[in-house]
C-alpha cells in the first residue's frame, strides 16, 4: 500500500509538473531550448503540406522589432518532419535583413540572433526547405 | 481486481491533471455570449488583420527589458497593483484592466519581484473570470513558477501564451471589443511605465522608444474603431486615443540606410543591422506624450 501512495504521488507530481508546459511539446520543448539567455516573446507553430512548385515563403507573420534589442529567432523543426524549417526576415521596406538558409551554401542555421537598430513592423516568413511538407515552430526570444 | 483498479487510478489520474489546459477540454465549455458582437457589426478588419496588428504591439515584457537593460531600479509604484477587481463591474473595464496589469506582470516578472505578482495574479484571476476566459489562465502553475525564480523562462511563457490564448478566444467567440481593450490596455500601462521613468531616468535608448511607438499608434487605432460606437465608454476611450495620437503627430522617425553584416559564431548566424531608425522628437513634444499617457491611463483606472 505504501508503494501504492508513492507510485501515486510520484505520477501525480508528473501530472502537476506538465501543466506548466504548452499543450503542444514540440512548442514547449523549443521554448525551453532557446537558451539560458534567451526572454521568451511569441512562438508561430507551423505545418504546411509539400508546395507544388519551389517559390515564395509561404507561412507569414509580422511583428515588431525595436531598436537597441537583440533578438534571438529559433527555429525547431518536428523530429518526423521530411522538410526543415527555414524563416526570411524583411524589413517595412520588404527588403530580407536575414535568412536562416544560406542558397550559396545551402547551410540551414537554426537559430539567429540579430541586433535591431531600425524599429519597425517586420515581416517573418517562414518555409520548409524546397518546399517540403513539415511541422515546425518558430520561436522569437530576446536576448541580453 | 483491486489490483487492477489501483492501476487504473494511477495510470488515469495525472492524465486528468496534465490535460487540464488542452484545446479539448476548452473546447467542449460553452459560454453564453451576452458581451458578444454579431460578426457583422465589426467593420471590414479581417480576423488576420487584427491578429497581425495585436502581434505588432510591443510586448510590455521588451520595456521592462530594456528598463533592465537601462539599469533602472524596480518600482511598485509605477504599477496599478491598487486596482481592486472586485470594483471593475462592466465587462469594458475587466478586459483593459486585464491588459493593465497584463502589463504590470510582465515588469513584475522581469524583475522578479515575486510577491507583488502573486497579488496582481489573484487579480487577474478574478478579471479573467469575470469575463469567462479564466480557463485560459493556469494560475496555479504561474504562481508556482513565480515563487521559483530560476523558472523565468517558462515564467514569460506561460503568462504570454495565457494572454495569447484569451486574446485568440475572444475573438474567435466575437468578443473582439474585449480583446482589443485588453491590447489597448496592454499597450497604455507598458507606454505609462516608459514614460514615468523617463521622467525619473531620461534616457535616449527610452526616449527614443516612446517616440517609436509612433509606428504602432495607427493600428492601435484601427484595432478600437469599429468599436468606437459601441457604447460611451469606448467613444470615450477612442477620442483618449485619438488625444494620444494627436501629441505624436508632429514627430518624424526617419531611416539611415546600411546592409546588415552577417557571421558565424558557435555554428549560429549573428546578424547585425546596420540600417537604423531616428526619432526626431523636441522636449516638448515628449512632455506632451508624458502628460497625455498619464492623464489617460489614470483616467481609466480612476474607478478603483
Amino acid at each position: 500500500m505504501k508503494r501504492f501512495f508513492i507510485t501515486l504521488f510520484i505520477m501525480l507530481s508528473a501530472g502537476f509538473i506538465l501543466t506548466g508546459q504548452s499543450s503542444d511539446p514540440l512548442v514547449s520543448k523549443c521554448v525551453m531550448n532557446t537558451g539560458a539567455d534567451a526572454k521568451y516573446l511569441k512562438d508561430f507553430r507551423i505545418q504546411l503540406s509539400k508546395a507544388p512548385s519551389a517559390g515564395e515563403m509561404r507561412y507569414k507573420t509580422q511583428m515588431s522589432l525595436w531598436k537597441n534589442t537583440k533578438y534571438k529567432f529559433s527555429m525547431c523543426t518536428a523530429d518526423d518532419s521530411p522538410g526543415e524549417l527555414i524563416l526570411t526576415l524583411k524589413n517595412d521596406a520588404n527588403q530580407v535583413v536575414l535568412s536562416s538558409f544560406d542558397s550559396k551554401t545551402g547551410k540551414t542555421y537554426k537559430s539567429i540572433e540579430f541586433t535591431c537598430n531600425r524599429s519597425g513592423i517586420y515581416q517573418l516568413n517562414y518555409d520548409f526547405k524546397d518546399g517540403q511538407q513539415g511541422s515546425g515552430v518558430g520561436v522569437v526570444s530576446m536576448v541580453k | 481486481m483491486k489490483g487492477r483498479l489501483l492501476f487504473l487510478l494511477i495510470v488515469l489520474l495525472p492524465a486528468i491533471f496534465s490535460c487540464r489546459n488542452s484545446a479539448s477540454n476548452n473546447s467542449q465549455f460553452v459560454f453564453p455570449e451576452a458581451d458578444s458582437i454579431p460578426i457583422g457589426e465589426e467593420e471590414k478588419l479581417s480576423t488576420e488583420a487584427i491578429e497581425e496588428i495585436a502581434r505588432n504591439i510591443s510586448s510590455p515584457v521588451e520595456i521592462a527589458n530594456l528598463l533592465q537593460t537601462l539599469a533602472v531600479p524596480f518600482s511598485q509604484a509605477y504599477l496599478a497593483s491598487s486596482i481592486d477587481p472586485n470594483k471593475q463591474s462592466t465587462s469594458f473595464d475587466k478586459a483593459f484592466t486585464l491588459g493593465v496589469l497584463g502589463a504590470d506582470l510582465g515588469y513584475l516578472n522581469m524583475y522578479e519581484k515575486t510577491g507583488s505578482s502573486i497579488d496582481i495574479l489573484s487579480s487577474i484571476r478574478k478579471l479573467a473570470e469575470g469575463i469567462r476566459v479564466g480557463q485560459f489562465f493556469d494560475f496555479e502553475t504561474i504562481k508556482r513558477l513565480s515563487l521559483n525564480k530560476s523558472n523565468l523562462d517558462s515564467l514569460l511563457f506561460l503568462s504570454i501564451d495565457s494572454y495569447t490564448q484569451i486574446d485568440k478566444y475572444l475573438r474567435d467567440n466575437d468578443r473582439g471589443q474585449l480583446s482589443a481593450l485588453m491590447i489597448i490596455g496592454v499597450w497604455i500601462e507598458a507606454q505609462y511605465l516608459a514614460t514615468q521613468v523617463m521622467t525619473e531616468y531620461p534616457d535616449p535608448i527610452l526616449r527614443d522608444r516612446i517616440g517609436e511607438q509612433k509606428i504602432i499608434l495607427n493600428d492601435l487605432i484601427m484595432l478600437a474603431n469599429p468599436y468606437c460606437n459601441r457604447d460611451p465608454e469606448f467613444g470615450e476611450l477612442c477620442k483618449d486615443l485619438q488625444d494620444i495620437k494627436q501629441k505624436y503627430r508632429e514627430i518624424r522617425i526617419t531611416y539611415t540606410l546600411g546592409e546588415p553584416v552577417s557571421r558565424e559564431v558557435d555554428g549560429a548566424l549573428v546578424v547585425e543591422q546596420t540600417e537604423t531608425s531616428n526619432v526626431e522628437m523636441t522636449d516638448e513634444q515628449l512632455a506632451g506624450i508624458i502628460e497625455i499617457t498619464k492623464t489617460v491611463r489614470n483616467k481609466l483606472i480612476a474607478n478603483n
